[in-house]
C-alpha cells in the first residue's frame, strides 16, 4: 500500500466527518495561533523598543549629562549643561563621527494676537531630521537656507496650530510671537513613524541661528552623534565623552547610552514575556493534542468493524497504524496551518494598529507546523496502536 | 489445498475452558464447493475464521497450500488474506462512506496496485456480479442482494484461490439468495474453491460436499471425494 493512498484514505475519512474534524482541530488552531501571535507581537514590540532606544539603527547615539549621586534630584544640576559651538565643531571633526545633531529647547508660550499656547521650542538645524522624520501637512519644513540665513521662521505642530488658529491652513503666513520676537509661520509639521504609545508633543521648530535672539546664547542643550558606521559607534562614543569630560568643569559626567546593553535588556524582557505567554499557549496546544487523542480513540471504537474488515482484506498492523496516525497528524497539521494563518492575521492587525513591523518569521512558522505535526504523532500513537492491535474477528463481531 | 490436522480451539473464560473446536480433521482440495452446516454455536464460524487465517488454533496444524499457517508472522498472514482468500460476510461489511467501486478496490489498495489498474479491475469485478450500473452508489443506496454482490466482487477482485462465505444469504430474501448462489455456482465452474457456512438446506444443496459440525466436531461429511474435475 502506497503512502499516498494512505494519505488519501485519511483525508477522505476526515472529510466524511467534517464538523467533528473541525472541532477537534480547534484546540490546535487556538494553540498554534496564539503562539504565532504572541511571538510576532513580542518581536514587533522588541523591534520598536530597540529602534527607539538605539537611534533607529542609523548609528546615532545620545550624549547626556549625569550629575554626581548627591545632586541627582537637583534640577539646577543640569542648568549648566551646554554644548558650545567649539565643542560641536571639535566633535564633528572626529574621524569616527559622521555628523553632529545638536539642538536647544525651552518651554514657553507662542502668542498669536490674543491667543497663547504653551509649547516646546526646539532650535534645530536640518540634521535634526535625521533623528526623526517630519512631514509638512501644510506649508513646508525648515531647510538649511533658513538656518544659514538666520531667518525668523517657524513650523508648528498640529497641536499648537489647533490652539492658536481656527483652521490648519490659516496658520501659514501668519506671524507669531515667541519671547516677544516675531516669527513667520512657514508650515505645519508632523512627526513620522510615531509609535502607538508615544505622546504627541506641542512643539515649535525654529532655526538654530535664531536661538541667540531669544535667549542670548548659541549653546545647545541636547547632543546626538551619528557615527560613520555601526562599528564606529563604540569608538565615537568614547571619543565624544572623553572630550566632553576633559573640557567639563562640572562635577558630574557625560555619558552615552550603551545601546548593546539596552538591546540586551529589551530582548531579555521580551524573551521572558514571550516565553511565559508561549508556555501558556503551549499548554493550550497540549490540551488540543489531548483533544485529538480523545477523538481518535472514539473514532477507533466507532470504526472497530471497519478495522476488522480491513484486516480481513489484507491490511497489516502497520497499514492500520499508519492510517490512524496519518489521520491524527493530518488533523493537527491542518489545524496548525489554520492557526498560523489566524495568528499571522492577528499579529498583522496588531502591528498595523500599533505601527510596528510585521514580524512573523519563517522559523516560527516552520516551528509551528513541525510542532503541530509532532503533537499529531505523539497523541495519535496511542489510538493508532489500539486500532492496529485489534483482533480481526472480535473487531468484525463488534456491534 | 486445505489440510486441517488435529485442530483444537479453546476459549478460556475464567477457570472454565470452552472447547469450540475439537480434534478437527479436514481436507479440502482445489475447486471444491463445500457447505458447512450445523446448529448455532457449533463452531462453524470459528472454523471458517481459522481457514481464513483470521484466527489461530489452540493446537493442531493447518496447512494451506502445504505451508503451516501457525508459523507465519502476522504480516505474512495479512498477505495471504489479501492475495489468496476472499471473504464474504453475512452482514456484507461494506464501508458506508465509500462507493461500491471504492469498496471493491480496497483489497487492491492493500495489495499495492496502482490506481488506474485498480479502477479497471474493480469495474470488471462489478460487471461480473451484474452491478456495472451501480459503480458510484453508496452502500445505503443499494439493496441487500446488491450489497452482497458488491461484497462478492470485493472478494473476487484479487482472484483468490479460496472464497470463504459465512452465511452469505443469511440476511437476504430467498430471491436475492438464489441470485447469490447462482453467482457462486458460476464461480465454482470457473475454477474457484468455495467454502460456505449456511443454515439452509436449499442453499447447502448448491454445494457438492456438505460438512456437518456439532459441538465443535465434524459429525458428517457427505459428498467427500466427490471432487468436480476442472
Ligand atoms: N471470543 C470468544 N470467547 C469465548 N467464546 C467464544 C468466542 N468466540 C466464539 N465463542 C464461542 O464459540 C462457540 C462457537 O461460535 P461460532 O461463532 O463458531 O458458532 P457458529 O457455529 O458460527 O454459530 P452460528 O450458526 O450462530 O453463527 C460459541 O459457543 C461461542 O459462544
Ligand atoms: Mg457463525
Amino acid at each position: 500500500m502506497s503512502f499516498l493512498d494512505s494519505v488519501k484514505m485519511a483525508l477522505r475519512s476526515l472529510w466524511s466527518h467534517r464538523l467533528r474534524s473541525m472541532l477537534t482541530m480547534l484546540g490546535i488552531i487556538i494553540g498554534v495561533g496564539s503562539v504565532i501571535t504572541v511571538v510576532a507581537i513580542g518581536k514587533g514590540g522588541e523591534a520598536v523598543l530597540t529602534s527607539q532606544f538605539a537611534g533607529g539603527g542609523n548609528n546615532t547615539f545620545e550624549v547626556y549629562y549625569m550629575p554626581p549621586d548627591e545632586e541627582l534630584m537637583d534640577y539646577d544640576a543640569y542648568d549648566d549643561v551646554a554644548y558650545t559651538t567649539e565643542d560641536l565643531r571639535a566633535i564633528q571633526e572626529m574621524p569616527s563621527v559622521n555628523q553632529v545633531i545638536a539642538y536647544a529647547y525651552n518651554s514657553t508660550n507662542v502668542v498669536y494676537h490674543q491667543e497663547a499656547a504653551g509649547a516646546q521650542i526646539l532650535a534645530i538645524n536640518e540634521n535634526y531630521y535625521d533623528l526623526n522624520e517630519f512631514t509638512a501637512s501644510s506649508g513646508r519644513l525648515l531647510d538649511n537656507r533658513d538656518v544659514d540665513n538666520g531667518r525668523r521662521v517657524v513650523t508648528l505642530s498640529t497641536g499648537v496650530v489647533e490652539e492658536l488658529f481656527a483652521a490648519n491652513d490659516e496658520a501659514v503666513g501668519q506671524i507669531v510671537n515667541i519671547e516677544g520676537v516675531p516669527f513667520e509661520v512657514i508650515g505645519v509639521h508632523e512627526r513620522e513613524n510615531q509609535s502607538f504609545f508615544a505622546f504627541q508633543v506641542d512643539e515649535v521648530l525654529l532655526p538654530q541661528s535664531s536661538w541667540p535672539m531669544l535667549y542670548g546664547t548659541d549653546n545647545m542643550d541636547m547632543l546626538n552623534v551619528q557615527a560613520n558606521s555601526a562599528d564606529d559607534i563604540e569608538i565615537a562614543s568614547h571619543a565624544v565623552t572623553n572630550y566632553l569630560n576633559d573640557q567639563s568643569t562640572l562635577s558630574g559626567e557625560y555619558q552615552v547610552l550603551n545601546m548593546e546593553e539596552i538591546e540586551q535588556g529589551i530582548s531579555q524582557v521580551t524573551n521572558v514575556t514571550t516565553m511565559i505567554i508561549g508556555g501558556v499557549a503551549g499548554i493550550s496546544l497540549l490540551v488540543g493534542g489531548i483533544g485529538v487523542m480523545n477523538i481518535m480513540l472514539v473514532s477507533v471504537t466507532e470504526r472497530t468493524r471497519e478495522i476488522g474488515l480491513r484486516k480481513s482484506l489484507g491490511a497489516t498492523r502497520g497499514n492500520i497504524l499508519l492510517q490512524f496516525l496519518i489521520e491524527s497528524v493530518t488533523l493537527t497539521t491542518i489545524g496548525g496551518l489554520i492557526g498560523i494563518m489566524l495568528g499571522a492575521g492577528v499579529a498583522n492587525t496588531v502591528s498595523l494598529i500599533a505601527g510596528w513591523p510585521f514580524l512573523v518569521s519563517i522559523p516560527v512558522v516552520l516551528l509551528g507546523v513541525g510542532f503541530s505535526m509532532f503533537v499529531g504523532i505523539v497523541f495519535g500513537l496511542l489510538p493508532a496502536n489500539k486500532a492496529a492491535k485489534l483482533d480481526p474477528i472480535e473487531a468484525l463481531r463488534h456491534e | 489445498m486445505i489440510h486441517l490436522k488435529n485442530l483444537d480451539k479453546q476459549y478460556k473464560n475464567g477457570d472454565q475452558t470452552l472447547h469450540v473446536l475439537n480434534d478437527i480433521h479436514l481436507k479440502i482440495e482445489e475447486n471444491e464447493f463445500v457447505a458447512i452446516m450445523g446448529p448455532s454455536g457449533s463452531g462453524k464460524s470459528t472454523l471458517m475464521n481459522m481457514i481464513g487465517c483470521l484466527d489461530q488454533p489452540t493446537s493442531g496444524e493447518y496447512l494451506l497450500h502445504g505451508t503451516d499457517v501457525a508459523s507465519q508472522p502476522e504480516k505474512e498472514l495479512a498477505k495471504v488474506r489479501n492475495a489468496q482468500i476472499g471473504f464474504v460476510f453475512q452482514q456484507f461489511h461494506l464501508l458506508p462512506k465509500l462507493s461500491a467501486m471504492m469498496n471493491v478496490e480496497l483489497p487492491l489498495i492493500y495489495g499495492g496496485i496502482k490506481k488506474k489498474e485498480r479502477k479497471e479491475r474493480a469495474r470488471l469485478a462489478l460487471e461480473k456480479v451484474g452491478l456495472e450500473d451501480r459503480v458510484n452508489h453508496l452502500p445505503n443506496q443499494l439493496s441487500g442482494g446488491q450489497k452482497q454482490r458488491v461484497a462478492i466482487a470485493r472478494a473476487l477482485i484479487n482472484e483468490p484461490s479460496l472464497i470463504l462465505a459465512d452465511e452469505p444469504t443469511g440476511a437476504l430474501d430467498s430471491k436475492s439468495g438464489t441470485q447469490i448462489m447462482e453467482l457462486f455456482t458460476q464461480l465454482h465452474h470457473e475454477g474457484a474453491t468455495l467454502i460456505m457456512v449456511t443454515h439452509e438446506q436449499e442453499v447447502a444443496d448448491y454445494a457438492r460436499r456438505i460438512v456437518t459440525v456439532r459441538d465443535g466436531e465434524i459429525i458428517k461429511d457427505r459428498g467427500h471425494e466427490n471432487v468436480v474435475p476442472r
